[in-house]
C-alpha cells in the first residue's frame, strides 16, 4: 500500500487547486472541502511504513565510489511520519470543519491556502530531499502568508508583508546553504550527504561545509520563529482569524521538527550544532514566557507561550540523546494539539465577546461554562501539570537534561513551565472569574458548537497522551534509534 | 575552478550582498523588494556556478551521441533543475509581495516601510 505514500501530499495539494478553481459552487465547495478534510488524517493511518521512489528510480550503486546513491526523489514513511501527519490532518479537518459551519459563503482562495499548507509540511516531513523540502518551505510560507492576510483583523497585511519580507531574506539564505552542500557532496538526497558526511567524503571542519550548517540554521530559525524571528511568529499567530492561527502553529512545529532532523542527521557530528539548537530553544523558552507575561491580548499572549514551547522542542533535540529527542518530538506533538485547543477556545471567547483585551473580559465563566472549563485543562496542559499530556514530556525533557549531565537546563525548564502557569492562571483569571465589567455585551452571543466539538476532540487527545504516553512515545523512540 | 566559474561565484556574493543591504536598510519597500530579488537571484546563480563545467555540453541526451562521450562532457543537471523551480517559486513570492504592496499602498498612500509597518504591535481593533 505503498502508494498511499504520495497520496498524502497529492490529495490536499489537488484538493486546493481543484477548490481555487470551482470555488463559485458554494456548496460543491463545501462538500468536497468537508470530504477531503475527512480523508486527510485518514490516509496517513491507512498507509503502509516505507519508502515511495518517484519515477520508481531505485537507489543505484555508484561504480566509481562504490556508494549507494539515490536518483530521484524519495519519501520516507515511518511511525513519526505516521503520528504526525495524521495529527495535522485532524487539525486541518477540524479547521475547516469550524470554517464551513462559521460561514454560508465561504471562501475557495481561503480553503485553498488551508489545504496547501497540510500538504506542504506533509511533503516536508516525508522528503528525503533537501531541496524539496526547501520547496515545499517556500510554498508553506506563501500559505502562511496568505491564510493572515485573508483574517479581517487589523493590520493583518501589514504583518503579512513583514513576515514575508523575512522570509524573503531567510529562503534564499536556506538555498544557498544547499548549494554550498549540492557543491561538497554531488547530490540534494538527505540520506547521500549524511552517508558522504559520515563516510568522511566531506571535510566537516571545511568553511564551505560549516558555511552551510550556518545558513541552513538561519533558514531553520525563521520557520521556526525561535529568536531573533519570536515576535513576528507571535505577531503572525495574532493576526490570523482564531482557527486559522490553530493551524498556522501547528504548521510552524512540523516545519521546525522537519528541518531539525534534516539537519540533525547531516550535522551531528559538528559539536556546534548542538550548541547552538540548545542556545537558542533556551533564548526561546525565556523570551517567550517573559514576552507573554506582558501581554494583555490574549491571542498574543498564546503565541508567546507557544514559541516558548517551541524551545522545549529544540532543547530536547538539542541534547542529542535517544531518551531526549524523543521527549522533544513528544513535546512537539503536545504542542500541535494543545496550543490549538487554546487558540480555538479563545477564538471562541473572541467569537462571544469581540473582544482580545483582558484587561476588558471578566465573568466569562458564568457564559461559557464548557470552554472555560475546556481552556483551563489546556492551559493547565501546556503549563505541564499531571496527569496531563504537556506533563508527560515536559518530564522527560527534565528527566532527559538531568540524565545528560545538565541539572542547570533541568531546573530552567521547571521555572519555565511554572512561569507558563503564572501567564496562564493570570490571563484565566482576568477572564474568567474576575466580575465582569459592566460594558462587556456577552448575553446573547453564543460559541459556535463546531469549535465546542473541535476542542473536545482535542482535549480528548490532550488527557489520552497523558495517561498512555508510551502509545507515541515507543514509536517515536524507535524512530530516534534508527537515525542516531 | 576555472576562471568563469570564479567570476560567476563572486558576482553571485556581490548579488547577495547588495540585496542584504538593499532589504534591510532601505526604507521605500520597492527598492527593499528588489533587493530581495537580488539576494534570490544572487542564490540562483552561485547555484548556476556549481553545475559550471569547463567545455561541457548541454546535458541532454541526443539519440546519435555517444553516451559514455556525453558522461564525461556534459555539465552537471541537477543544479539547472533546481535553479528552475528556485526562480518559479521566487517570482510566485516576489507576485505576492507585491499584491500586499499594492494593498497597503492604498491604504497609507506611501511606499515607506516606516509608515506601512510602523503600527503592527500596537493593540488592534478586532473587526468582524
Amino acid at each position: 500500500m505503498n502508494e498511499l505514500i504520495p497520496l498524502m501530499v497529492i490529495v490536499p495539494l489537488m484538493a486546493a487547486l481543484l477548490i481555487s478553481a470551482f470555488s463559485r459552487f458554494n456548496t460543491v465547495t463545501k462538500i468536497f472541502a468537508f470530504v477531503v478534510a475527512i480523508c486527510l488524517p485518514i490516509i496517513p493511518i491507512a498507509s503502509n511504513y516505507g519508502l515511495h521512489y518517484f519515477g520508481g528510480y531505485e537507489p543505484m550503486l555508484d561504480n566509481v565510489t562504490n556508494v549507494m546513491f539515490h536518483p530521484a526523489i524519495t519519501y520516507s514513511f515511518t511511525f513519526l511520519q505516521q503520528i504526525f501527519i495524521a495529527m495535522v490532518g485532524l487539525l486541518t479537518f477540524l479547521v475547516i470543519f469550524i470554517y464551513l459551519t462559521e460561514y454560508k459563503e465561504v471562501s475557495g482562495p481561503y480553503l485553498f491556502l488551508l489545504f496547501l499548507g497540510t500538504a506542504a509540511v506533509t511533503a516536508m516531513l516525508l522528503t528525503d530531499d533537501i531541496f524539496h523540502m526547501f520547496v515545499f518551505f517556500e510554498i508553506l510560507a506563501l500559505a502562511q502568508v496568505g491564510i493572515v492576510a485573508a483574517s479581517s483583523i487589523s493590520y493583518s497585511n501589514e504583518m503579512a508583508l513583514k513576515y514575508m519580507i523575512l522570509g524573503s531574506i531567510g529562503s534564499p539564505m536556506m538555498l544557498l546553504g544547499i548549494g554550498f552542500l549540492l557543491a561538497m557532496t554531488g547530490s540534494v538526497n538527505i540520506t547521500d550527504i549524511a552517508a558522504a558526511v559520515h563516510n568522511g567524503l566531506v571535510d566537516i571542519t571545511s568553511p564551505v561545509f560549516l558555511m552551510s550548517l550556518a545558513l541552513i540554521f538561519f533558514g531553520w530559525l525563521y520557520a521556526s520563529g525561535l529568536p531573533p524571528f519570536h515576535t513576528i511568529k507571535s505577531g503572525i499567530y495574532s493576526k490570523a482569524e482564531p482557527h486559522g492561527a490553530a493551524l498556522l502553529q501547528s504548521f510552524t512545529v512540523i516545519s521546525m521538527i522537519s528541518i531539525v532532523l534534516v539537519m540533525f542527521r547531516i550535522y551531528s557530528t559538528l559539536p556546534i550544532f548542538e550548541v547552538l539548537i540548545v542556545f537558542f530553544s533556551i533564548l526561546a523558552m525565556i523570551l517567550g514566557v517573559s514576552l507573554a507575561l506582558t501581554q494583555t491580548d490574549f491571542r498574543r499572549m498564546i503565541g508567546f507561550l507557544a514559541v516558548g514551547e517551541l524551545g522545549f522542542i529544540g532543547l530536547g533535540i538539542g541534547l542529542g540523546t535517544q531518551y531526549s529527542i524523543t521527549a522533544g518530538l513528544f513535546q512537539a506533538l503536545n504542542e500541535i494539539t494543545i496550543t490549538a485547543l487554546l487558540f480555538i477556545g479563545f477564538g471562541a471567547i473572541v467569537n462571544a465577546t469581540n473582544e482580545v483585551d483582558t484587561r476588558k473580559l471578566g465573568g466569562l465563566l458564568a457564559y461559557h461554562p464548557k470552554v472555560s472549563i475546556m481552556l483551563l485543562i489546556g492551559g493547565l496542559a501546556m503549563a505541564g501539570v499531571p496527569p496531563l499530556s504537556g506533563f508527560q514530556s515536559k518530564l522527560m525533557l527534565v528527566q532527559a537534561s538531568l540524565s545528560c549531565g545538565y541539572p542547570e537546563i533541568s531546573i530552567l525548564a521547571i521555572v519555565v513551565s511554572i512561569a507558563t502557569f503564572v501567564v496562564f492562571v493570570k490571563t484565566y483569571y482576568s477572564m474568567f472569574l474576575k466580575p465582569k465589567p459592566e460594558d462587556l455585551d456577552v448575553e446573547h452571543k453564543e460559541v459556535p458548537r463546531a469549535m465546542i466539538f473541535a476542542m473536545g476532540i482535542l482535549l480528548i487527545i490532550v488527557i489520552a497522551f497523558g495517561v498512555y504516553p508510551d502509545v507515541v512515545t515507543d514509536g517515536i523512540a524507535n524512530f530516534v534509534g534508527g537515525i542516531l | 575552478m576555472a576562471e568563469v566559474q570564479l567570476i560567476i561565484l563572486m558576482t553571485s556574493v556581490a548579488l547577495v550582498i547588495i540585496g542584504l543591504y538593499s532589504a534591510i536598510f532601505i526604507d521605500n519597500i520597492i527598492k527593499k523588494i528588489i533587493g530581495i530579488s537580488f539576494i534570490e537571484e544572487g542564490a540562483n546563480l552561485f547555484i548556476v556556478a556549481i553545475g559550471y563545467k569547463a567545455g561541457g555540453v548541454v546535458p541532454i541526451l541526443m539519440p546519435n551521441m555517444d553516451t559514455s562521450w556525453f558522461a564525461s562532457n556534459a555539465a552537471y543537471p541537477l543544479p539547472f533543475g533546481l535553479v528552475l523551480t528556485s526562480i518559479v517559486i521566487g517570482a510566485s513570492t516576489l507576485a505576492v509581495m507585491l499584491a500586499l504592496v499594492m494593498v497597503l499602498y492604498k491604504k497609507y498612500g506611501t511606499l515607506s516601510t516606516k509608515v506601512m509597518l510602523a503600527d503592527t504591535s500596537k493593540q488592534e481593533e478586532y473587526n468582524e
